[in-house]
Order: structure tokens, then C-alpha cells, then sequence
């Protein structure tokens, strides 16, 4: 056989078959692997799917749970505690995130800025139950009692990170004739971030505040030792207060199959609510480097 | 135009909790008393949960309005540990205090009667397996594996046992049931009691058996609280656990009969009688509760005739010197209705109500609840 | 950053002041938040070091290493905790590691450019998953496939083996340590994927252009020039995968059968560190030997998790300064933070 002009010899030929059979191998298997790899994504989300929409109702929202044994009954306490809850995290997390990221990116020095940005990073990695549980060791300090506060305090520690990284990245990618064209106008630094800045990079901001959301509206752990649960609405931070996490955390290893059947459209409205999340986050994430670039 | 979508998803997310709150305030159909109870938090046991929150949900429905009663469940040693810790404003246990447990001025009121079954799940075996006390304290010793083991069809003839590994499902938290089911191993099985993993565990501190987390066999399952446990049984086939008999029974879970066991020198006789456990066989052994209940006089192997042996109380732990006026208030009526006026959900949640000698002197210590020195009596329509 | 300084020459005297005490406030206080990330790492070292004290006293770093009851304070040894968790990470990265970075390849070098883009979106969206809704399905729909297929397969194909056999004796039924890996396995896939796919696609375009001008297939390119090139930044990925399934609490709860004990065989029942600080928790509250000891496994979990992330974060960052790419942005950071637990 023959390459171009060239004739090869034998142990060649062997050597280039040999090349080109381990090349399809490979092929095939980086398929295999690939759609392996995409299998537990559809697996899971079609289960949650399947069980969950059956089941998906009204009463799921607007009832609270009925009395053990008693048929109907929903969660609609978990859906107002969860954004009672994940509500009060994303504004500590914002006030606390967004000003470190804003002082990395416009004040501070570019050691400072390395030193903050490596802490956050290496926070994004913080175990669920380890934020719960260093606030747990305060509730039973009488800093807190078991209390919706306690819990977003818990969740914030957990997102702090993420807007904090998340929206200095945006800042960065600000462009600097920006900042350099209000600095010519004479205007403070405070007044080109919060006028020029903060308004370029605002969809971006957007997509770190959604990140974090999508985040914590899924944590279970950092609740589970804060907020006790709770059957009943309420939007006292110093009460105990319930999560849609929570309430399918609890449901779903309970005996009563009713309470399976809440758990999977519990986990399928969380699951529609994250995904919707995530996708507008990427999204807006997307379009803010694409403008910026 | 972007940052505007992220400002309405964050108001979306507060309109939500507001309307939720707005809805929040719930129409009562009859409130006897004029006070209208405060929220309050408690914490505990998991073996009387259905029925609490059954009676909680009750009472703030039909007996007080701001009665908003969040029970956490977590099991009876973190209701121990949260109500020492003044965490929550009640703690709940199914094991009377230990001395060292025990705090100044914290009651530990008892409230209803149940019982811990023996539940499993075996396909094809209906419930009513007659088990005797060695033969459960095998079982969760790890000792007797299989479920056609001689021990279990020797007492069973007509039922076809298959030839099946036993899965054990027991409690990984500190449980009060827990306590209760070790306790009665521990008066049936010497081999249990001689158990250094499991009946012989000893607390160090004060000498005395501390049964309520034990060192169960590897091959065990280990899940947190009754309903979970109970959760497990029902999705792995040939399990065998211990639940209390509310789950079992809503859940139709099956369960064995337990025979009255005579003790003797070398051990324990089992009885020709094998009792199912139900709301008139746990009446029959709570007819024989005295006060003040100890580990000791517990009604634990009750020698009253039809009477369940593996039965127990529960008890409601509070403190007599509450800060919060209203807060006390709300707890003295919740418990005086309870234990007056609950029996009906108590039964409907498949527990059985104390015995009336019981409640008069339970009624003696709630009197001595008290609020800034002046003692707190129950609302009218409490009794 | 902004280098310049308010200068509108002949200003009136009170607007720069007023300005420069704008910027004051503004650095000050965005300073305190940038303190307070780095006080917050702190805060969690400190506090739970200063908790763990009493326990460390009392029994001594065997308390690590045993595995029973210590009889003389009736507490059980923490090595089946650390043991579960080192087994179940291990699994997670055996399963996850190869097939993350399969798919990181698969996207990268085979995959039709035009759905690209979308692969790379669903794999991302596997992150965004919450961990309770990989809970539900571990529960009722693995566990059960592992008990009835898998496992009795794995049995009969594998346990004969002498030796490596052992990992699978015992009976299948119930939760065990083998669905907990496979479970953990699939968390990190997102992870491990995303990040790879940055670092393999910040090969030098013409070190993988000569090889292929040299007349390598693609799978000798790969072999030769981009796995090895990207071997630092792919350990970087792994090690951030380990993170998240050392931490990973809840999914591992409903699976693993939370028993304290050391068993060969992965159809044995475990516990994990995290499942053990979140099945005790409740009853330390007022015991300070067990609340402190639960403080030392908190303690160990945040300086092994934290540990391996601030190692993976300078393995990645030499990548990056070898092949000079900015890791920071991309939507491989997005898929990272958007995990939730």
C-alpha cells in the first residue's frame, strides 16, 4: 500500500494499521465514555421527571401538611421558608461578596487581591455540613435559637464564596477605558464604580447572584442542623422554618408512601427551579463576557 | 435591563414569603380558651412523633390559634441534649433522665403509652410471627442469620420461611426505643445482657447501663429515628427491625407477637401466649404504671394478663421555672389538654392514653409550672 | 484598577475633600468585606481547633485510629468514620475520574462541533443537581438495581477471585459503601469534566499541531502531547472532585447504612465523616467530651477538603501559567460554584 507517493514497507504498513485500529478503538471508547458519562444526568432527571410530575399539584404549594395519616396536605411552608431563607443569604452574601470582589478589583493591591482571591477559592470548597455545623455549635451557645436566621446565616457562609468570586471575575472584565474614562472626568473612584462599573457589569452581577441562589436553594446539610423544620408559614427569621431541601430530605426515608409522593414532586419543583436558575445564570454569564470581550 | 431581571427574582422570592405569611393566619373553628398560645419549639423522641404532632396540630386548630407547635423530632438524645441546652422551649424522651442527666427544676412529665415492635419484611410471611425473646435477642445479636433458622420455625409451623439472609435495620442515633428494646432484652436474654456490645454496655460515669446507642453487628443497617427505620424495613426485603407500633400499623408494616416471659435462675420461660402488640395490649401493661417511673418499675414484661410486653411511656421534658410567661402558659394548657381531653387522637394515632392515676398525679406536676414566682394554671377548657 | 486620583486642578477645596473621603469609606469598607472572606477561613481553622482541644486531651489522638468502643469513655473510635470516608472518595474518583476526563476528551476532540456547546451545557447542568434529589434516586432507584443486579453479578463474576474477591463477600441487600462511591462518583463527574475540558483545551495549539503534521492519529496525539501536558492540570481536577465527595453528606446518609465499623468487603455497611457529624450532632449539645470530639472530625473534614482545594488551585494555576489562559472565567468556574450539597 502506498501514502501519498511513498511505498512503505512491511513492518510499516503493520505499523501504520496498527496506529489506525488503536485510533477507532480509542474513538470508539471516548463515545462510550462520553455518552456514559451523560447517561446518570438523564437518568436522574428523567426519573425525578417521570415520578414527580404525576404528583406535581396545586395543593403541593399552597397547603401545609396535613395531620400524620390524613390524606392532601403540601408543603407550602418549605417554599416560603426556602426564600424567606435563601432570600436573607443572597443579601448578607451580596453586602459581603460583592464588596470584597469590588475592593479586589478597584482598591486593593494586586498582592492583597491574590491572597483574597485565593481564599475564596479555596472556601468554594467548604463542606455543607461543616458550615451547619459551626453554626450549630452557636445555636447551642445562645447566639441563635433553631430559627430561619440561623439557617441562612449557615447557607451564607456557603454562597459567601461564590459571589464574592463570581462577581470579581465580572469586575475584571470591565473594560478599563471605562474606568479611565471616568477618572478623567474627574470623578472618585466610589463614583465610577457605582456609576460605570457596577452598571457594565450588571448582567454578570446577575449571573453571580443566580449562581447563588441556585446553590443555596438546594443545600440540605447547613439546614438540617439550624432550622429544626417546621409544618407551619412563617417569615419570623427568629423562628424555626422548613426548605423544600429538607422537607424531601425527610419524606423521602419516611414510611408513608403519600410522603414519597410529595418528596418526588418536591424534588422535581426543585429541580425545575435550580436548572432554571443555573441555565438563566450561564446564560447571562455567557452574554456579559461576550459584550465585554 | 439584566440587572432589573435579578432585582424582580429577589422580590418574586419575598413576595412569595410575604403571602405566604399573609395566609399564614389560619381560622379556628372553636377556641375555648381566651389566651391564644404562643409558638413554642420542642425537640425529642421520635417514638411518640405521629402522635404528637398530631395532638399539636389538634390543639392549635381547635384550642388555641397561636399555638404554632414545631416539634423537631432528632430522637430522645438530642431532646435531652437541646432542652439542657435551653435550645428548645420542650425536650421529649422515652428514657426516664439519668442522674447525671437530670437538671434542677426539669420535669419529666409522662404523656402517652406505646410500644416497640418487632416489624420486618418478608415476602410472603403475614404478620403475627411468633418470636420468643431469645429467639428476637438472636436476631439482633447477629447470632441467628437466616430466616429459616430453627429458632424462628420451631414456633411458626404453618408459615414457609425462606431460606434468606436476615437484614438487621436498627437506630444510628442516641434512641430512646432504643433504650426501651435493649431494656426488655435485657431483663428477658442473659446472653443480650451478657453482651458487651449491646446489653452490657455500661456508662462510665455512673456505672449504670447506658443502652441507648449500641454497638449492633456490622451487617446492621443503621438509620436515624423510628421513621426512618421504618422506612428502610419497608424498602429492603427480609429486613427485620424494631419501630414503634404507630408506623408499623399506618404503614402496614408487619410484626411479631411476644410472649410474657417468666424469669428464672438461667434466664427467661417464654409463656404459651404469644401477644400482638395493639392499643388495648399496651392499655393492659400501662394499667400497671406506678409513680414515679423508673428504669426499674417500668412496665417492661408487664405480668398483667394480655398485656404487651415490650411497652412503655414516654415522657415530656420542662423545665417548672419558665422565663416566658406565655410561653409557660401555652405549655401548661397544651399539656393539660393532652392529657384530659387528647384520648381521641391519641387512640386515632394508634397509642394508647395513660391510666387516670397516672394523669392525676402527671396533673401535680404540671402545677408546679411556674412564671416569675407566680404558678401558671390551665385555661378553661384545658380539662 | 483605577490608578488616578480625583485631579480637577483649581476644584473647589470641599469637593475633593468630599471625594477623597468617598473613597476612603468606599476602600474601607469593601476592605473589611475582603478581610472578613479571609476571616471567615480563619474563623472556621480557629474555632474548630480551640473545640477539638478537650477531646484531644481527654483520649489522645488514638481516638483517630480506633476502631471499637474506647470502654473507658464508651465512645466509639473514629477510624470507621475516616475509614468510610477514605473508601467511598477512592471509589468516587476510580469510577469518576476516567470517565469525567473521557468526557472532557470526548467534548473536546471528537464531539460534532455543533452540538458541542450543548454537551458541554448538560454536563454542567449535572453539577446544578442538589444533592437530596441524588439522595431520592440513590435511594429508590439505585439501591435497589445494586441489590437485585449489580451486586449479585459483581458477586459471582469477581468474588471468586483470590484476594481482590474479598472486596466483594456478604450479602447485597440494604445500602453499602459501594452504592455510596457510585453515587459520589456521578456528583463529581461535573466537577472533574468542566475543569478538564479548560485544561486540555489550553494545549498549545501548535505542540498538537506539530504531531499531527508529523503524522500521529489522534489518539497518539492525545496520548502523547495532551495528556501529558495536561497531567498537572487533570490531578488539579481530580483533587477538586475529591473535595466535593469527601464533604458530600446527605446523598451518602440515604445510602450507606451508617454503620461504625471496618469491613473489607464494599458490600458492607460504612459511615462517613460527614454522615457521622450530621447523625450526632443532637445529643452533643450539652456533652462537652462528644461535642468536642464531633469539633475534631469537623476539624479534620474542613482541613482535608479545604487542603486538597488550595492544592488543586496551584496545580491548576501552573497549568494555566504554562499555557497562559485566565482558568478564571469560563463556564468551567460556573459549573464548579453551582453544586450544591
Amino acid at each position: 500500500m502506498s501514502v501519498g507517493s511513498l511505498t512503505l514497507s512491511a513492518a510499516s504498513r503493520r505499523r501504520l494499521t496498527r496506529a489506525r485500529l488503536l485510533n477507532r478503538i480509542f474513538t470508539i471508547a471516548l463515545w462510550s465514555l462520553g455518552i456514559l458519562a451523560m447517561l446518570p444526568l438523564f437518568f436522574i432527571a428523567g426519573f425525578v421527571l417521570a415520578k414527580g410530575a404525576s404528583h406535581l399539584n396545586f395543593n403541593l404549594f399552597t397547603k401545609t401538611p396535613a395531620v400524620p395519616g390524613a390524606p392532601g396536605g403540601g408543603i407550602s411552608q418549605a417554599f416560603v421558608g426556602s426564600g424567606l431563607i435563601v432570600g436573607m443569604s443572597v443579601i448578607f452574601s451580596v453586602i459581603l461578596g460583592l464588596g470584597a470582589a469590588i475592593y479586589i478589583s478597584e482598591f486593593g493591591s494586586t498582592r492583597a487581591a491574590s491572597v483574597i482571591r485565593f481564599t475564596g477559592d479555596v472556601l468554594l470548597s467548604t463542606p455543607s455540613i461543616v458550615a451547619g455545623f459551626l453554626v450549630w455549635t452557636l445555636i447551642i451557645a445562645h447566639w441563635f435559637p433553631y430559627s430561619a436566621l440561623a439557617g441562612s446565616i449557615a447557607i451564607s457562609l456557603l454562597i459567601w464564596p461564590i459571589v464574592a468570586r463570581a462577581s470579581e471575575d465580572i469586575l475584571r472584565l470591565v473594560p478599563r477605558e471605562l474606568r479611565d474614562a471616568g477618572a478623567a472626568l474627574g470623578a472618585p473612584k466610589w463614583k465610577v464604580v457605582v456609576r460605570v462599573v457596577i452598571p457594565a457589569a450588571s448582567a454578570g452581577l446577575a449571573n453571580a447572584v443566580l449562581l447563588a441562589v441556585a446553590r443555596g436553594i438546594g443545600e440540605t446539610a447547613p439546614v438540617l442542623l439550624t432550622i429544626l423544620g417546621s409544618d407551619y408559614i412563617s417569615v419570623n427569621p427568629t423562628h424555626p422554618s422548613d426548605t423544600i431541601s429538607l422537607r424531601i430530605y425527610n419524606y423521602a426515608r419516611s414510611p408513608v408512601s403519600s410522603l414519597h409522593d410529595i418528596a418526588w414532586a418536591a424534588s422535581l419543583s426543585l429541580l425545575i427551579i435550580v436548572l432554571l436558575l443555573s441555565l438563566t445564570a450561564r446564560y447571562l454569564g455567557a452574554r456579559t463576557r461576550k459584550a465585554m470581550a | 435591563m439584566r440587572r432589573v431581571k435579578a432585582v424582580h427574582l429577589i422580590a418574586g422570592l419575598v413576595v412569595i414569603a410575604l403571602a405566604g405569611a399573609a395566609c399564614s393566619s389560619k381560622s379556628n373553628t372553636n377556641t375555648n380558651t381566651a389566651f391564644k398560645g404562643v409558638a413554642m419549639t420542642g425537640s425529642g423522641a421520635t417514638f411518640p412523633q405521629p402522635v404528637y404532632e398530631a395532638l399539636f396540630k389538634t390543639f392549635h386548630d381547635t384550642v388555641e390559634s397561636g399555638a404554632q407547635i414545631t416539634y423537631g423530632g432528632g430522637g430522645s438524645g438530642k431532646g435531652i441534649s437541646d432542652i439542657q441546652a435551653k435550645a428548645v422551649d420542650f425536650g421529649a424522651s422515652d428514657q426516664p433522665l439519668s442522674a447525671k442527666d437530670q437538671r434542677p427544676g426539669l420535669l419529666e412529665i409522662p404523656t402517652v403509652l406505646g410500644a416497640v415492635t418487632v416489624a420486618y419484611n418478608v415476602p410472603g410471611v403475614p404478620t403475627g410471627l411468633k418470636l420468643t425473646p431469645d429467639a428476637i435477642a438472636g436476631i439482633f445479636e447477629g447470632k441467628i442469620t437466616s430466616w429459616d433458622d430453627p429458632a424462628i420455625k420451631t414456633q411458626n409451623p404453618g408459615t414457609t420461611l425462606p431460606h434468606q439472609a436476615i437484614a438487621g435495620v436498627v437506630r444510628q442515633d442516641s434512641s430512646g426505643t432504643t433504650f426501651v428494646f435493649a431494656s426488655y432484652l435485657n431483663k428477658v436474654s442473659p446472653s443480650w445482657k451478657a453482651d458487651k456490645n449491646l446489653g452490657g454496655k455500661t456508662d462510665p460515669a455512673t456505672g449504670k447501663a447506658s443502652i441507648k446507642q449500641l454497638n449492633w453487628p456490622k451487617s446492621f443497617d443503621q438509620e436515624q429515628g423510628n421513621a426512618n427505620v421504618a422506612g428502610k424495613i419497608q424498602q429492603t426485603k427480609y429486613s427485620i427491625g424494631y419501630v414503634e407500633l404507630a408506623y408499623a400499623l399506618s404503614n402496614n408494616i408487619t410484626f411479631a407477637s411476644v410472649p410474657y416471659c417468666t424469669p428464672t435462675a438461667t434466664g427467661c420461660t417464654p409463656g404459651p401466649d404469644y401477644v400482638a402488640p395493639s392499643i388495648t395490649s399496651v392499655s393492659a401493661a400501662g394499667a400497671g404504671l406506678t409513680f414515679p417511673i423508673t428504669s426499674s418499675t417500668n412496665i417492661l414484661n408487664s405480668t398483667a394478663s394480655g398485656a404487651y410486653p415490650i411497652s412503655t411511656t414516654t415522657y415530656l421534658l420542662v423545665y417548672t421555672a419558665q422565663t416566658d410567661k406565655s410561653k409557660g402558659q401555652t405549655i401548661v394548657d397544651l399539656l393539660t389538654w393532652l392529657l384530659h381531653k387528647g384520648q381521641d387522637v391519641i387512640k386515632g394515632q394508634n397509642y394508647a392514653p395513660l391510666p387516670d392515676s397516672i394523669i392525676t398525679q402527671d396533673d401535680a406536676l404540671i402545677a408546679q409550672i411556674s412564671s416569675g414566682g407566680t404558678p401558671l394554671t390551665p385555661s378553661s377548657g384545658t380539662k | 484598577m483605577i490608578r488616578s486620583t480625583p485631579a480637577e486642578v483649581g476644584a473647589p477645596l470641599s469637593r475633593r475633600k468630599r471625594a477623597r473621603l468617598g473613597d476612603f469609606i468606599a476602600s474601607k469598607a469593601t476592605g473589611i468585606a475582603a478581610l472578613a472572606l479571609v476571616a471567615l477561613l480563619v474563623a472556621f481553622l480557629i474555632n474548630f481547633a480551640l473545640g477539638s482541644r478537650e477531646g484531644l486531651r481527654v483520649l489522645g489522638f488514638r481516638y483517630l485510629w480506633t476502631t471499637g468502643i474506647i470502654a473507658k469513655f464508651s465512645v466509639q473510635g473514629a477510624f470507621p468514620y475516616i475509614f468510610g470516608t477514605l473508601v467511598t472518595s477512592a471509589i468516587a474518583l476510580i469510577l469518576g475520574v476516567p470517565v469525567a476526563v473521557g468526557l472532557a476528551l470526548f467534548v473536546t476532540e471528537v464531539c460534532p462541533r455543533r452540538i458541542r456547546a450543548a454537551v458541554a451545557t448538560l454536563s454542567d447542568m449535572l453539577a446544578a443537581i442538589p444533592s437530596v434529589v441524588y439522595g431520592m434516586w440513590g435511594f429508590f432507584v439505585l439501591t435497589p438495581w445494586m441489590d437485585a443486579t449489580l451486586e449479585p453479578w459483581l458477586h459471582k463474576v469477581l468474588g471468586p477471585i483470590p484476594g481482590f474477591g474479598r472486596l466483594f463477600q456478604g450479602n447485597t441487600f440494604g445500602s453499602d459503601i459501594l452504592t455510596a462511591g457510585v453515587i459520589l462518583s456521578i456528583m463529581i463527574l461535573p466537577i472533574v469534566t468542566s475543569i478538564s475540558r479548560e485544561i486540555l483545551s489550553a494545549v498549545p495549539r501548535e505542540l498538537r499541531d506539530g504531531a499531527y503534521a508529523l503524522g500521529a492519529t489522534r489518539y497518539e496525539v492525545i496520548r502523547g502531547v495532551t495528556l501529558p501536558f495536561s497531567r498537572a492540570g487533570i490531578v488539579g481536577a481530580s483533587m477538586l472532585g475529591l473535595g466535593r465527595a469527601l464533604g458530600e453528606t446527605i446523598a451518602v446518609i440515604m445510602v450507606i447504612g451508617n454503620n461504625a465499623s471496618v469491613q473489607a468487603s464494599l458490600f458492607g455497611k460504612g459511615y462517613t465523616i460527614p454522615s457521622f457529624i450530621a447523625g450526632s450532632f443532637g445529643e452533643s449539645g450539652t456533652n462537652g467530651l462528644d461535642r468536642s470530639l464531633l469539633t475534631l472530625m469537623a476539624l479534620i473534614l474542613v482541613v482535608i477538603s479545604l487542603g486538597f482545594a488550595a492544592l488543586a488551585r496551584l496545580f491548576v494555576r501552573r497549568i494555566n501559567q504554562r499555557a497562559r489562559i485566565a482558568f478564571d472565567t469560563g463556564s468551567a468556574r460556573s459549573a464548579w460554584m453551582s453544586r450544591s450539597r
